[in-house]
């Protein structure tokens, strides 16, 4: 069992550099790099008319100080030299600088890690205090009216995008109820809060917001959770419990639940990426620094520094989620013994 | 296929999907929805459907465009046939009539009336039952539009991932070994690579079509079928029917195509409701980026984008969500019917 | 309100010109500036103009706005120096001649007094000895010669300024400590001068010019000349500034009664609907509502009914952008002037200013609208005429129609590519391309992001693209448009791909005349000709600014100038000021629900016909 996790771990290597590799490729390929973005911005005015004098959109470029501007976001080496270089930045913990900010990625991304694991973790934890139980009901009164009140509660949630769900709160319970702040995630003048204050700033700020992320997140972990124990409800096991004259909801609890929560168990390990990831718009409306934005914004901005480094940091985590939900899954369900047979 | 349709097991898991009454309801009404949907020019349209015109009877829903001229019009290009109803009406001595479809809108038209500026609100007397949208385009017709095209779309995406993933998946599982551990590495490296980032980058270089879209959600979504299968045939290669198929000299792609592929193929079936679904919701996610099929295709994502725009006028969310609530619903209830259908050992817990 | 928002609101997506190397139409670059100053300058200055600024203003309180996206940085050059903040900052960093928005004549900033050099060439300025950098340093000639030194180096990693400081100015000479000369590449009319070579000074005290400058000065607060000052920043919050306390400026006659907010604070605000619901809570001063959408369906309700918050709609007359549709002339068909000249009466701009945009927006009648005299006022934009479309069509041979209803000649059908990089402009164009179907044109629509369109579009690439380039300047620019010298290449503005030889000779006549008068009938004459290639079909123009403002917020009598391009540009004009004690009033007005007069402002002073 441990030989299994750590030939697991090892594979993480080659999947890691496949990865990487992968998307260093795409970042060079593709046009509209931080050069094109650069020649445009010059040429972009952003007035209307009016008396500018526009210095800084000159005449075209010459092959020279094309060169240089490459050199300068480092487009001047080859593809493979380019990736090598960069890996080996990595490996010394430097993910390098970013080309909107300035800033070292690696600062960039640490200043918004509180921010985003805090909504993850909230979601997280929030989502499966709701959705286990919630799913555990359905599966048990499955068919019922509640059954299919609740899905169509819950898939409203789902369908209703974040943005609308969130425009509303704001516009309801911060612009005319006023009873929570309009967004940002702390208030104005934060650093010189008591404790106290600090704490019920924070979720006095974060009530909205959590709804609009839990409001999408609903659906999925519940069905799962309901689908698995009806398989698990339907099961020889369950024949045999009551067979013994248990009761059904205790042989529901005694035996089905367990092994119903394998599912959700599996899917925890990519719940571990998805606490740093985020949903951009969420963060857009309630002006949240998190990582979800920045990386969108990476993306759209072509700041190619920042997009690597998110993707190392998120595909490490997913990498060792999965391994993560493996442990979780041997430890739910005793049947299963990895690396005993060939997996 | 047809063995597979005919055999006994098939037909006792056909009763038991009929037996579930929300599960068969639910089917009724998305096919029936499907239907409506394949036939939208006849439900939504701004070409009558029959045209009696001099002694002639015309139909135009399909087919060419109708010069204004062959009605007596003073104009070449395609005949506005409302107004030619309207006019029909004025002068009901020349027996002329014609039948419009049941909402008379393309969902390419913007209808723009006088007074108003669009968004414009549902009415009935205007017969934008829906409303429309910022361009003046009918809501619903391009909500029936939006949702040919969704589907045609997953249920391509649909083919082509189980096409794939089960030609992987099989080989994987049954082969095992190298095979197996090279294509989870590929597996597990595709599933990493930030999808939004390759779909902003292509949309941003070329306006992705319909073809373009589904390869690339295609090049992203083939994993998951994958995966599924390579478990599947993994279970199924160390049955004892296969070992004994084996041990009787049966060749691998006998195997394979006897015994494999149809015991653990008959279980995808109670995927395919749920991957449809996932089909129509990214890609109206898409559009509703920008990121999807470009303007003016009706599409769901962009209708609900314009709403999130215009929340003043409520009627386009409200539409959208509406339409995509209840095909959540129903595909769910689908889905939870199969299941129960495909459930060997259905226990008496829950009936 | 900055520039981003501008750049999200405003009708169109401005691209500014890419200025194309002066050098390839430079005369002898050999001139040098004289080494002692000229004996028989003829030194000028304006104090006869009225003032702008209102004498009633009181200074004080703290101006509250947005932006919708956190700077990158705080530079003025280099990169990410472009983006919606830089309004905030350029607008601290004063040149040495401005422009007086409602005369248009020269006024005084940096400089008191201004001399023209004999040759047509050079220019000679006396710096205002008053004028000081924020850390109290006088601002000297050495600051203009370092800005020299700065503009050209490449550490600052901004090519575009690198050549603009090399070709367009030649040199720059200093005399003593408040004189100094700048020469540029070509002749120019005078005003033109001014205008073009009125630079900043750089700080060489604050600056250290090596590999590193663009890291290292990207939170730096520089020194500045203008009024406010950064006082505070908290990244991903907000910004905000403090006017400085003894301004050099304060009592110079065209600075006076402006600038009157003593802090400013710029909040990040990154969606435009959250945005509107901090200002309707009164915790912004101003909102822009140029937007149709925002005009007449958002901005309703109690705050505006009761008089709290007033709405304003002000004309102003500047050099509207060139907004339109460009024919790519090297693509067939629109190789055939009959083609184009179809399409334009093909486009029904009226229906959809009269429909998707409210009514709201003007037809852009010709490609050089707002630049007073230049602009010639007897040419107007081919109205959508079906008949007259299909007539030119007919003559082209497009005289059959494919089962679809679109025009076809010789197999090919008649379909046109159009680019652009804006998805709100989808209404638009579909409204378009659906009327466009009636004369048999079919109108493909390819969206894709600005730099890829942008990119395509100076590839020549494109068919026909949907875009705007920013006006600006004093007169119209004819040359990098229109000059057959850069038809069928790449990277040129045109676009178009005009090669006119009767356009060329004119256009050249044009760039060598320095009288006015001359300059003026040979721009009239170049717009009949731009007319008549019909390679570009103007389409909408937005010739004012609109705006809503809570009530304590107060305007001058004359609410603005002939170029406000925004009423409340705290650091721009300046002219606004906050009463404190109406603001006392109209909180508690809006706490009682009381009804005060309603604020409804409308001015078309500056209206153009």
């Amino acid at each position: 069992m441990v030989g299994y996790f750590l030939r697991r771990l090892l594979l993480v290597i080659p999947t890691f550099i496949g990865i990487s590799l992968l998307v260093f490729t795409i970042t060079r390929v593709v046009p509209g790099g931080p050069i094109e973005r650069l020649m445009t911005q010059a040429q972009l005015g952003g007035e209307t008319g009016g008396l500018t004098r526009s210095q800084s959109s000159g005449s075209t470029l010459s092959d020279e100080q094309m060169e240089e501007l490459k050199h300068y976001y480092g487009f001047d080496k080859p593809l493979l030299a380019g990736y090598a270089e960069w890996l080996g930045k990595v490996i010394q913990f430097d993910l390098g600088t970013s080309t909107r900010y300035q800033d070292p990625v690696w600062d960039i991304i640490k200043e918004r890690f509180p921010v985003s694991i805090f909504y993850g973790l909230s979601t997280m934890i929030l989502t499966y205090l709701v959705c286990i139980p919630l799913g555990i009901f359905k599966g048990m009164y499955h068919g019922s009216r509640f059954d299919s009140l609740s899905s169509a509660v819950v898939f409203l949630g789902y369908a209703l995008p974040s943005y609308v769900i969130g425009i509303a709160l704001i516009s309801a319970f911060a612009g005319y109820f006023d009873w929570f702040p309009l967004g940002g995630f702390v208030s104005d003048d934060f650093a010189e809060f008591g404790f106290w204050q600090k704490t019920t700033d924070i979720f006095h700020h974060a009530v909205l917001p959590l709804i609009a992320y839990l409001a999408g997140s609903f659906a999925v972990t519940t069905l799962m959770m309901k689908n698995a124990l009806m398989d698990n409800m339907s099961a020889d096991y369950m024949r045999t419990a009551t067979a013994k004259g248990l009761m059904r909801g205790e042989a529901i609890r005694g035996h089905a639940l367990r092994n119903s929560l394998i599912p959700i168990a599996t899917s925890f390990g990519n719940n571990i990426s998805l606490l740093i990831s985020g949903s951009f718009l969420i963060e857009t409306i309630f002006n949240i620094d998190g990582i979800g934005l920045l990386g969108y914004e990476a993306v759209i901005e072509r700041d190619y520094p920042i997009v690597m480094g998110i993707l190392v940091i998120s595909s490490i985590l997913y990498l060792v989620g999965n391994i993560l939900s493996d442990i979780c899954v041997a430890l739910v369900d005793p049947r299963i013994r990895f690396g005993e047979s060939r997996t | 296929m047809i063995s597979l349709l005919s055999n006994p097991v098939s037909q006792k898991r056909w009763r038991r999907f009929r037996q579930s009454r929300r599960g068969f309801a639910s089917a009724c009404i998305l096919l029936l929805l499907t239907l409506l949907s394949i036939g939208a020019e006849l439900l939504a349209s701004n070409r009558a459907l029959i045209v009696y015109y001099q002694g002639h009877l015309h139909f135009p829903t399909y087919g060419s465009v109708i010069s204004g001229r062959e009605f007596g019009l003073d104009y070449d290009y395609e005949t506005n046939y409302r107004d030619l109803q309207t006019s029909f009406a004025a002068a009901p001595e020349d027996n002329n009539w014609l039948i419009m479809p049941l909402i008379p809108f393309s969902p390419l038209e913007s209808d723009l009336i006088a007074g108003d500026f669009p968004p414009h609100a549902p009415s009935v007397s205007s017969k934008h039952y829906l409303g429309t949208d910022t361009s003046g385009r009918d809501v619903l017709a391009r909500l029936i539009y939006g949702f040919r095209t969704a589907l045609l779309f997953s249920v391509c995406l649909l083919i082509f991932n189980y096409i794939v993933g089960v030609a992987i998946g099989c080989l994987m599982g049954y082969w095992g070994g190298r095979f197996d551990l090279f294509f989870q590495r590929v597996i597990e490296i595709w599933s990493n690579i930030p999808f939004l980032y390759v779909i902003m980058i292509v949309a941003s270089v070329i306006t992705p079509g319909f073809w373009t879209l589904l390869l690339i959600m295609a090049f992203f979504g083939w994993t998951g079928m994958t995966w599924y299968m390579r478990t599947a045939a993994y279970k199924e290669a160390s049955r004892d029917y296969v070992m004994a198929a084996r041990a009787l000299g049966a060749s691998g792609s006998r195997i394979m195509f006897r015994h494999i592929l149809p015991n653990s193929v008959s279980t995808l079936v109670t995927f395919v409701p749920f991957s449809v679904a996932s089909g129509i919701t990214s890609l109206t996610a898409l559009d509703y980026l920008g990121f999807g099929l470009p303007s003016p295709t009706p599409s769901w994502g962009e209708l609900l984008k314009q709403g999130t725009e215009n929340m003043e006028s409520i009627w386009m969310v409200g539409a959208v969500v509406t339409a995509m609530t209840v095909i959540l619903m129903l595909v769910a209830f689908i889905g939870e019917a199969i299941r129960d259908a495909y459930d060997p050992k259905q226990f008496s817990y829950y009936e | 309100m900055n520039k981003f928002l501008s750049l999200l609101i405003k009708p169109i997506l401005l691209i500014a010109l890419v200025l194309l190397s002066a050098a390839a139409f430079a005369v002898e670059h050999s001139a040098q500036l004289p080494d002692t100053l000229p004996e028989n300058l003829n030194w000028q200055t304006n104090n006869k103009d009225p003032i702008f600024a209102d004498p009633n203003a009181l200074r004080g309180g703290r101006f509250r706005s947005f932006i919708t996206s956190f700077p990158l940085t705080l530079r003025l050059v280099g990169p990410d120096s472009n983006g919606s903040f830089a309004g905030y900052m350029r607008a601290n960093n004063l040149s040495l001649v401005g422009i007086h928005p409602n005369t248009l004549n020269p006024i005084p900033e940096l400089a008191s007094h201004w001399a023209f050099g004999s040759d047509g060439r050079s220019i000679y300025y006396r710096l205002d000895p008053d004028a000081r950098w924020s850390d109290g340093r006088p601002v000297t000639a050495d600051d203009y010669l370092f800005a020299m030194e700065f503009m050209r180096s490449k550490y600052i990693l901004a090519p575009w300024y690198n050549n603009y400081y090399q070709e367009i100015i030649a040199d720059l000479v200093k005399y003593d400590e408040h004189t100094i000369g700048i020469l540029g590449a070509v002749a120019k009319p005078q005003d033109e001068m001014l205008f073009e070579y009125s630079i900043s000074p750089v700080p060489a005290h604050a600056h250290k010019l090596d590999e590193n400058w663009v890291r290292e000065s990207n939170w730096k607060i520089a020194p500045n000349t203008g009024p406010y000052q950064i006082s505070e920043i908290r990244k991903g919050k907000y910004i905000e500034f403090a006017r400085k306390k003894d301004w050099w400026g304060n009592n110079k006659q065209y600075f006076k009664y402006r600038y009157n907010p003593d802090f400013v604070r710029i909040k990040l605000i990154r969606d435009l609907n959250i945005a509107y619901q901090y200002f309707r809570k009164g915790e912004l001063d101003t909102f822009p509502l140029i937007q149709p959408r925002l005009w007449h369906k958002k901005a309703q309700g109690r705050i505006y009914d009761h008089g709290y918050v007033g709405k304003i709609k002000f004309y102003n007359d500047v050099p509207q952008p060139i907004s339109g549709l460009f024919l790519n002339e090297d693509s067939p068909p629109l190789n055939d002037r009959r083609v184009r000249y179809a399409l334009a009466h093909s486009l029904n701009i009226e229906r959809v200013i009269n429909t998707v945009l409210h009514g709201d927006y003007e037809r852009l009648q010709t490609a050089h609208d707002g630049y007073g005299d230049y602009s010639n006022p007897n040419i107007h934009a081919r109205p959508f005429n079906i008949d007259l479309a299909n007539k030119l069509l007919d003559e082209a041979g497009w005289d059959t129609r494919n089962a679809e209803g679109i025009r076809t000649k010789d197999g090919q059908t008649l379909e046109i590519r159009i680019t652009y990089y804006s998805a709100a402009h989808n209404d638009r164009l579909v409204i378009l391309a659906q009327e466009a179907q009636k004369t048999g044109f079919k109108l493909d629509l390819q969206l894709l992001d600005p730099s890829a369109a942008f990119k395509q579009i100076l590839e020549n690439k494109h068919q026909a693209a949907w875009m705007a380039w920013s006006g600006g300047g004093l007169s119209p620019r004819y040359w990098e448009f229109y000059h057959s010298e850069n038809a069928h290449k790449p990277q040129t503005n045109n676009i178009t791909n005009t090669d006119n030889p009767e356009m060329d000779s004119k256009i050249e006549a044009y760039r060598k005349a320095t009288s006015k008068t001359e300059r003026v009938a040979l721009a009239h004459e170049l717009e009949q000709l731009v007319y008549e290639q019909g390679s570009f079909i103007p389409t909408f123009k937005v010739p004012y600014t609109r705006e809503a403002f809570w009530r304590w917020i107060k305007l001058p009598a004359e609410y603005g100038t002939r170029t406000s391009d925004s009423l409340f540009s705290v650091m721009g004009e300046g002219l606004f000021w906050i009463d404190e004690t109406d603001k006392q009033l109209t909180l508690e007005a809006r706490e009682h629900n009381e009804l005060l007069a309603p604020i409804n402002l409308e001015d078309s002073r500056w209206r153009t016909p």
